[in-house]
């Protein structure tokens, strides 16, 4: 504050107020629920009636007596683990397709994005008659392939989680869109080079296309932790968790406990949990980019 | 002077939340009711405030299951409305046992209303919690099946003559069942599924009032989970479930019944008007779910939405005038007539107008029965409920052991009720 001049004061306090909306909304609709929910963490709280402190009591009963703890935990880092990489490859698959020139590029380009905006609640309807094990036209199209018996999807708790991916890769378009940019932004000038040293196509995806691309790779796979994590919408509309709980995600669960079993304290404890597993994960990532992350200019 | 204005212009806004204008009194009503049934309710709330000047009730549709969620945080918040039907007769208990409702003794017998002499019997024993009344219903329900005669016929069973012993259903179960080459199942007798239900008419149940306990591994329980799983055992359970997994909604076209997939239907009191829109050709009877030796005959459960005043209505005196006025015979026979739906009220379901439609005559009956159910008053019971839809779930498609499976929940079921009282305080 020391030898500021009174239009300086001025400027930084209009740049103050014209911050305050949104620095309120923040406070009040971010930060304030987020500490709540901490404290919400270590009580019995209902929702309903004041919340009454006990201390690490939730913590204790998830990791110590909710068996459908690790079982949805589980659920979640398979969709995590497996999800996330098919989704990545599958998108990044379609972008460099629609990177080749081709008459009516744009039309493909469409087509291909469109599923990405489809609500998630219609595309989850849709997909529960696509996957459906007898009338369903995957299946159907399977059993013209030769496969005598195709797998029972959502009726079978080992198939139900590998359909939700295959339904996920379907809307792969929203990462599309991100590679494809990243695509067009490699200099025309290293292909060149690379073709002059006589590299062939896969030579130059490997050594010039793939480095080039990778903050984007990073970009996509640090939003596709996070999203999977928080994996809820298409089970609640789709499965309700079954069959068998082979479905019950972690927000599911949580979800479940703060709204049909009025315990808002213990699923303040989940979703903490969940946000510490999650944190470790990206930290995680962010660590290893290190090495393989290539920001243009810089040497590896 | 243009701050003075702006000033003046403020303090105005700020004042008129302030203002008591003369007028109507604004009573807020959350419905659950969507769609059509939405329509019916908003004509009933015009008519109510052309007739009430100086209450103005004003309907707010809260849609699916997200408007049941709003109402913990309404009343966490303090925010709740006035009047509000989106509270399922399973959560009632829990509710009611948080204090956050009021309760309706008082004004009902100022207004000369009587649950005990008005409501059917399964209702009344679900909106009294620990001896008060906590909720009114304007509809209620039942469930029973709907056999396809021209079905039985081809098979060679009597068409006029239902099952009413469980071995009777099997055998008329399996006698229509036909599978496609490759396996698959092309029809289906009854697929059993509610375990919930059934558990009541194997004579069972999944609380002890008097005990004050839950019992979901009563023997008769075991006894009705282990006969639903013999359908499953009986056939491929996979084909099984592949067969369901093709069944549309009840209200559509594609429900199976209506396509003549299955030949036994598992439903309510809807099913007349469906039988009308999708499938006018199936010639159908209907029968009470069948019992076992030592079963209940004409057991049904009665769930649904009921109507509540919460603690922090502003309005008490209106919410009731207008709560007392949409469970008034006229009212709920008009709005159970439009949407098809087993009223309430014993007077009303005198009513000719009800029992010209024979399906809704028997459902009526089977509503008015002493043995029908509603849910029991225990906070945990929508835990509960979703717990044993688990239990089922995990015999029927997981092939595992009944008996195992409903001791496994018993248990679970024992800690959450001590958890519950405990943090109930009772």
């Amino acid at each position: 504050m020391i030898g500021r001049t009174a239009s300086e004061r001025a400027y930084s306090r209009n740049g103050v107020l014209f911050a305050l909306p949104w620095l309120i909304g923040f406070s009040a609709f971010f930060a304030y629920p987020i500490l709540a929910s901490l404290y919400f963490s270590f009580c019995n709280f209902d929702g309903v009636r004041p919340p009454q402190w006990i201390g690490l009591g939730n913590y204790r009963e998830l990791f110590l007596e909710d068996d459908l703890f690790f079982k949805s935990l589980g659920n979640t880092l398979f969709m995590v683990a497996f999800g996330v990489p098919t989704s990545i490859c599958f998108g990044l698959g379609i972008a460099l397709l629609l990177n080749q020139k081709v008459k009516g590029m744009a039309i493909y380009r469409t087509v291909y994005y469109l599923p990405s905006i489809t609500p998630v609640v219609a595309t989850s309807i849709l997909w529960l008659w696509l996957l459906n094990p007898q009338a369903g036209l995957i299946n159907l199209a399977l059993q013209h392939l030769g496969v005598a018996n195709p797998p029972g999807w959502l009726t079978d708790p080992a198939w139900a989680k590998p359909g939700l991916i295959l339904m996920g890769v379907w809307g792969a378009g929203g990462g599309m869109v991100i590679y494809l940019a990243a695509l067009q932004n490699v200099p025309a000038a290293l292909y060149e080079a690379a073709a002059l040293d006589g590299a062939g196509m896969v030579s130059q995806f490997r050594n010039v296309t793939l480095p080039m691309i990778t903050p984007v790779i990073l970009f996509n796979l640090i939003m596709g932790l996070i999203g999977s994590f928080q994996y809820f919408t298409e089970a609640y509309v789709m499965t309700h968790g079954g069959p068998e709980d082979a479905t019950l995600f972690y927000s599911l669960h949580l979800f479940n406990k703060a709204f049909f079993d009025f315990r808002m304290g213990y699923a303040s404890a989940m979703a903490w949990v969940l946000f510490l597993v999650t944190l470790a994960c990206a930290v995680a990532v962010f660590k290893s980019s290190i090495k393989w992350v290539y920001y243009g200019g810089d040497l590896r | 002077m243009k701050r003075l204005t702006l000033w003046i212009g403020l303090i105005a806004i700020a004042g008129c939340g302030r203002v008591h204008t003369e007028g109507p009194v604004e009573v807020v009503y959350w419905t659950g009711w969507s769609g059509d049934e939405f329509k019916i309710q908003k004509q009933l709330v015009e008519k109510f405030n052309s007739t009430h000047p100086h209450i103005r009730v004003r309907i707010v549709c809260q849609f699916g299951n997200a408007g049941y969620e709003k109402v913990r945080i309404a009343i966490a918040g303090n925010a709740t409305p006035d009047v509000m039907s989106t509270v399922w007769a399973d959560e009632l208990a829990g509710y009611a046992k948080r204090g956050v409702l009021l309760p309706l003794d008082e004004l009902m017998a100022r207004s000369g209303r009587s649950l005990e002499k008005e409501f059917t019997p399964g209702l009344r024993k679900s909106l009294r919690i620990d001896g008060k009344v906590y909720a009114l219903a304007v509809t209620t329900n039942t469930s029973f099946i709907v056999y396809n005669k021209q079905i039985f016929r081809e098979l060679g069973l009597d068409p006029d003559r239902p099952p009413r012993t469980v071995e009777e259903l099997d055998r008329a179960s399996d006698a229509s069942v036909s599978m496609r080459k490759d396996g698959a199942i092309q029809r289906f007798g009854y697929v059993p599924n509610n375990l919930l239900t059934w558990v009541y008419v194997f004579g069972g149940r999944w609380y002890d009032p008097k005990a004050d306990r839950v019992t979901a591994n009563d023997p008769r329980n075991v006894a009705a989970l282990k006969w639903m799983a013999d359908y499953y055992r009986r056939f491929d359970s996979q084909a099984v479930r592949r067969f369901q997994s093709t069944f549309g909604n009840d209200a559509t076209a594609q429900m199976p019944f209506f396509q003549g997939l299955i030949s036994m239907w598992a439903t309510g009191e809807w099913a007349s008007a469906f039988l009308k829109r999708y499938a006018p050709d199936i010639e159908y009877g209907y029968f009470p779910l069948p019992i076992p030796k030592g079963g209940n005959p004409e057991t049904t459960y009665c769930n649904g939405s009921v109507f509540v005043i919460p603690k922090a209505s502003r309005h008490v005196r209106e919410a009731w005038e207008f709560l007392n006025w949409l469970t008034s015979p006229e009212q709920v026979a008009y709005f159970c007539s439009k949407i098809g739906n087993v009223p309430p009220l014993l007077e009303v379901g005198d009513d000719p107008a009800f029992l010209s439609d024979p399906i809704m005559r028997f459902a009526v009956r089977l509503t008015r029965s002493e043995k029908a159910v509603g849910p029991p008053p225990i906070a945990i019971w929508p835990t509960y409920t979703r717990e044993i839809a688990r239990a089922e779930e995990a015999v029927l498609a997981g092939r595992r052991d009944p008996k195992v499976v409903l001791d496994n929940l018993q248990a679970r079921m024992e800690k959450e009720y001590r958890r519950s009282k405990a943090e109930l305080g009772q």
